[in-house]
């Protein structure tokens, strides 16, 4: 009973405004009637979703495939990259200006060139495009988290024999846990981002990013708006698993934050 | 009405030549115009200069405009521009574009209508190397179909319904760049192509096995005209409201229509001429591919057995089948969709001027592509 009143004071906020975000929209273009080009009413968007159910299924797991691929690896050379500056002062001076370097690049404006390089019918220049542009939040974040260690904390560690791989384990990463998150949920709506852009520039059309320039193209409005709110749930479901990946693998962070 | 139209015309090369008073000289004569005849109009194209719009930049530089009496201005077109929505907008006066890709405007409330029908056949192909053995639509299953998008690949999408293939699930359709270098790099099976643009354009490029250009011979088309799905192209828009209302405006159509009409009519007989012309509005690919592109410009227009200009009316059913069975349009354009009555007012000035509006004895004019259409 307790939980179900918490978990409704939790989600009924949320809801209410969005019904009355939606309401209202809909409301007032019933009232102003707009142009569809304009803006269409959330139900037309909803009727193209069930109209297009099938191609919108299709794209959407052409596109989150990329988006999902593309995430883990650049999360993982992100991260790897930020442990290796972190115990190698040379790599910390080889890696990081790289890595800003490439942050500094429009990273988008490179999809037409991976597209080149690895063809435009392979899912690989997507990727690639998630990839660079999830890898530096990641990269920053989790090596700031890494370093920023009480000295007391190492020196008590060393104090013990302990190794430098062994203060990494047991010190560095898990301190660097809530700063790797925050970029993880970072990084999920920049890996939507980038996939769906990636895709304006060509490659296969039953992707979100072509049948989103494709419906504007044609004044469907209502159906590029459909596939615009297909990438928004691919992003929301995975800062959502971010989150419970959060909860799951730093249990002690939320205790320490809920005892306080 | 047909005999006032008649005066105007006569009239109004006199009063673009600035007698302003010559629209103050009306009185008791009933077939006097009531209006000032307008005298400067736009025309919007749809791409970028070429030998596709050949006949109105020869209109304008050999003087047909100003014969009746118009000053025209030419606005080049691009990627993002869309005819039918400038137009709309009052920003010109008339407007190249697709028939489809301006009923479907039209059918969202834009009041555009189909004044001239130029071309009389679909451009489009679907074009693959020979050796890839794509003989005919149903031989596209499984592959790799490249299209430009954006309305250009209606006439495929129908195409392959009716050779019993799903476009969603039996082919992997491809979203192309405006060049052909997917194709030539082996990356898709069939690849989109204008007939006097992109399929020209693998024939000015290198074979690597030969060290010579691609011949035609090494390449395999699938011409939708011959498939029944073929989708009439260039036409001159205009705005419909403005029509009914402003005399001025309709008499202007009727002019700018026969005058654009007499500079494709010689683009057809001068074909060096008339890629001359395009080569001095600095188009972007060279002579040799805008001399192929006015050969087949011209092959879209001539014959016109109904005159040039005038709408087929078998064409314009295919067309709209084609766009309401593919979900292009939802319903049938209703009737002021396209109009006749401007284009046959101008062919019939044509005809009594002694010049052939139909073109039965036009031929291609030997080409050579050279390598990047130079």
């Amino acid at each position: 009973m307790n939980a179900a009143k918490s978990l409704g004071r939790a989600w009924l906020p949320p809801i209410a405004a969005a019904a009355i975000m939606f309401g209202g929209w809909e409301l007032l273009l019933a009232l102003i009637r707009p142009d569809g080009f304009v803006l269409p009413p959330p139900s037309s968007i909803v009727g193209a979703v069930a109209e297009k159910f099938d191609v919108i299924v299709t794209a959407t797991g052409v596109t989150g495939f990329i988006i999902v691929t593309g995430l883990i690896a650049g999360v993982a050379v992100g991260a790897f990259a930020a442990v290796l500056v972190t115990a190698f002062r040379s790599a910390n001076e080889t890696l990081t200006p790289l890595a800003v370097a490439v942050n500094a690049v429009p990273i988008i404006a490179l999809a037409p060139i991976f597209n080149a390089w690895f063809g435009i019918l392979s899912p690989r220049s997507n990727q690639a495009v998630v990839v660079v542009l999830v890898f530096f939040p990641v990269f920053i974040n989790t090596a700031r988290g890494l370093g920023q260690v009480e000295p007391s904390q190492i020196e008590l560690m060393e104090s013990y024999g302990a190794g430098k791989w062994r203060i990494m384990r047991e010190v560095r990463i898990p301190n660097a846990m809530p700063y790797f998150f925050t970029a993880l949920k970072l990084g999920t709506s920049l890996a939507v981002i980038a996939a769906i852009v990636a895709e304006y520039f060509g490659g296969r059309q039953d992707a979100l990013g072509n049948l989103i320039t494709n419906s504007a193209g044609l004044t469907r409005y209502d159906e590029a708006w459909a596939a615009v709110l297909a990438g928004s749930l691919v992003g929301i479901c995975l800062y959502a698993i971010a989150v419970v990946l959060e909860r799951l693998v730093m249990p002690w962070y939320f205790a320490a934050r809920r005892a306080a | 009405m047909k005999v006032r139209k008649k005066l105007i015309r006569t009239l109004a090369p006199l009063l673009a030549l600035g007698l302003l008073a010559a629209a103050c000289t009306g009185g008791d004569d009933a077939d006097e115009p009531e209006f000032e005849p307008i005298s400067e109009v736009s025309l919007q194209l749809q791409w970028f200069t070429q030998a596709q719009f050949a006949g109105y930049y020869a209109a304008q530089a050999l003087g047909f405009y100003d014969d009746v009496g118009l000053s025209v201005e030419i606005l080049e077109g691009g990627v993002d521009i869309v005819p039918a929505s400038v137009l709309d907008s009052g920003a010109a006066d008339f407007a190249v574009s697709w028939v489809p890709r301006g009923l479907v405007p039209r059918e969202e409330g834009t009041n555009i209508t189909n004044i001239a029908q130029v071309f009389q056949r679909s451009a489009t192909l679907q074009v693959s190397f020979a050796d890839a053995g794509i003989n005919s639509v149903a031989d596209l299953e499984g592959r790799t179909v490249g299209n430009w998008g954006f309305g250009n690949e209606f006439e495929l999408l129908a195409g392959l319904r009716r050779s019993g293939l799903d476009p969603d699930s039996d082919i992997q359709l491809v979203q192309q760049n405006f060049d052909m270098l997917a194709l030539i790099d082996r990356e898709i099976d069939a690849a989109q192509a204008m007939i006097y643009n992109e399929y020209a354009q693998v024939l000015e490029t290198i074979n690597p096995d030969t060290g010579e250009l691609y011949q035609p011979e090494d390449l395999h088309i699938i011409d939708w005209n011959d498939e029944g799905t073929a989708m009439l192209q260039d036409a001159l828009w205009a705005d419909a409201d403005r029509l009914d209302d402003d005399p001025a405006y309709y008499d202007a159509a009727v002019r700018f229509v026969e005058a654009s009409l007499r500079g494709w009519i010689h683009c057809r007989d001068n074909t060096e001429e008339c890629v001359q012309i395009v080569l001095d509005n600095v188009p972007t690919l060279g002579q040799s591919h805008q001399t192929w592109q006015m050969n087949e410009i011209s092959a879209l227009i001539w014959p016109s057995p109904l005159g040039a200009g005038i709408m087929d009316p078998d064409l314009w059913a295919q067309t709209v089948d084609v766009a309401t069975s593919e979900g292009i349009l939802a319903s049938e354009p209703d009737e002021g969709a396209y109009r006749t009555d401007i284009a046959e007012a101008a062919v019939a000035n044509l005809r009594d001027a002694g010049i052939d509006v139909v073109g039965n004895d036009w031929e291609r004019i030997p080409v050579v592509l050279l390598e990047g259409g130079e």
